[in-house]
């Protein structure tokens, strides 16, 4: 039973943070693409790169989750 | 994942993930049965080297149809993925590597989406074995441009005090063990988490225990599959960006 509450606190809380870093950072990157839009492509790569490495943080404690739901 | 103690249908989309082998095979005490993940791995190379080595026999000097679009991939390849990142002189000898891993692991997830099929990277020893190459590439490419005792001395910056040394050197190490591990991760899991949903949207039809109410469900996974397709692209495209970056970290050691 508490296995299933800690797994959802977890995972909520992970993915407050994740949200709220992405949103941060897809704020900048669209104000540096309105300044510099030839600069468009180069910025959206940098970001997609640091979108990935913020998501990898959530999906470690997805991972954690995951293990406390489905083993005993 | 609804727990049965409450009288409902036990749904586990979990065990759509689980290797079983197909075709036991033991040899010198290790395990090398083949699984469906075997199966389907053989499939994606052998997708690949067909269609690319039928378009690289018949190279035409205005490319058109399959040919323009292979092209296209390997340009954007060449240019944003390993010469931004690593400069033209060793982009040309690390081009191959890094244009494989993109590849393979981009046709392995996206065949994942045919019904029926098995997705290679949503099992966590296809990943943990891609990044283990990784890992040795990163690692053989450092000592062998550097030499052993200077590629260890580059954990470190110049000019520290000795004390300071068992505690900048365990940190180095975690993290050298710790990025092509969350490599590894973070494809699983990005992998695992997209057919898991859709998975959980087909049951809900099981759970609601009527047909009629299907159509949102089925509405849900269509809207899911499509994003899927994007986030195997995305993966697949920074497993290769954050490799050929590692290699050129090994390659200019900053400190």
């Amino acid at each position: 039973m508490l296995q299933y509450l800690s797994a959802a606190f977890a995972m909520g809380l992970a993915a407050f943070g994740a949200a709220i870093s992405i949103g941060y950072l897809v704020g900048k990157t669209m104000e540096a693409m309105a300044r510099q839009p030839e600069a468009a492509g180069q910025l959206r790569t940098t970001m997609l790169i640091a979108i990935a490495f913020v998501e990898a943080l959530a999906l470690y404690t997805l991972v954690v989750s995951l293990l406390l739901v489905l083993t005993k | 994942m609804a727990s049965p103690s409450n009288g409902g249908p036990h749904i586990d989309p979990m065990h759509h993930f689980e290797l079983h082998p197909i075709m036991e095979l033991h040899l010198f005490g290790i395990d090398f049965s083949i699984t469906q993940a075997v199966v389907w791995i053989w499939i994606a190379a052998a997708l690949l080297i067909t269609v690319l080595t039928l378009v690289a026999k018949t190279l035409k000097h205005y490319p058109s149809g399959m040919q323009n679009f292979i092209e296209m991939i390997v340009e954007f390849l060449r240019n944003q993925l390993v010469n931004d990142v690593m400069g033209e002189k060793e982009g040309r000898t690390w081009f191959p590597f890094i244009a494989t891993l993109f590849l393979f692991i981009l046709t392995s997830s996206l065949l994942g989406l045919v019904p029926g099929s098995f997705t290679p990277t949503a099992n966590i020893n296809v990943t943990v074995a891609l990044a283990l190459v990784v890992f040795l590439a990163v690692q053989g490419v450092g000592v062998r441009k550097h030499g052993l005792v200077g590629y260890l001395k580059g954990f470190v910056p110049h000019g520290i005090p000795l004390w300071v040394l068992p505690l900048l050197l365990p940190i180095e190490f975690i993290s050298q063990l710790a990025k092509p591990l969350s490599l590894a991760i973070r494809l699983f899991a990005n992998m695992l988490v997209g057919h898991v949903v859709i998975l959980v949207f087909l049951s809900m039809i099981i759970l609601f225990k009527s047909f009629a109410v299907a159509v949102f469900p089925i509405a849900g996974v269509v809207v899911m599959s499509a994003f899927e397709i994007f986030v195997a692209s995305i993966q697949a495209f920074i497993f290769a960006i954050l490799t050929a970056n590692y290699i050129s970290d090994a390659i200019h050691q900053a400190h």
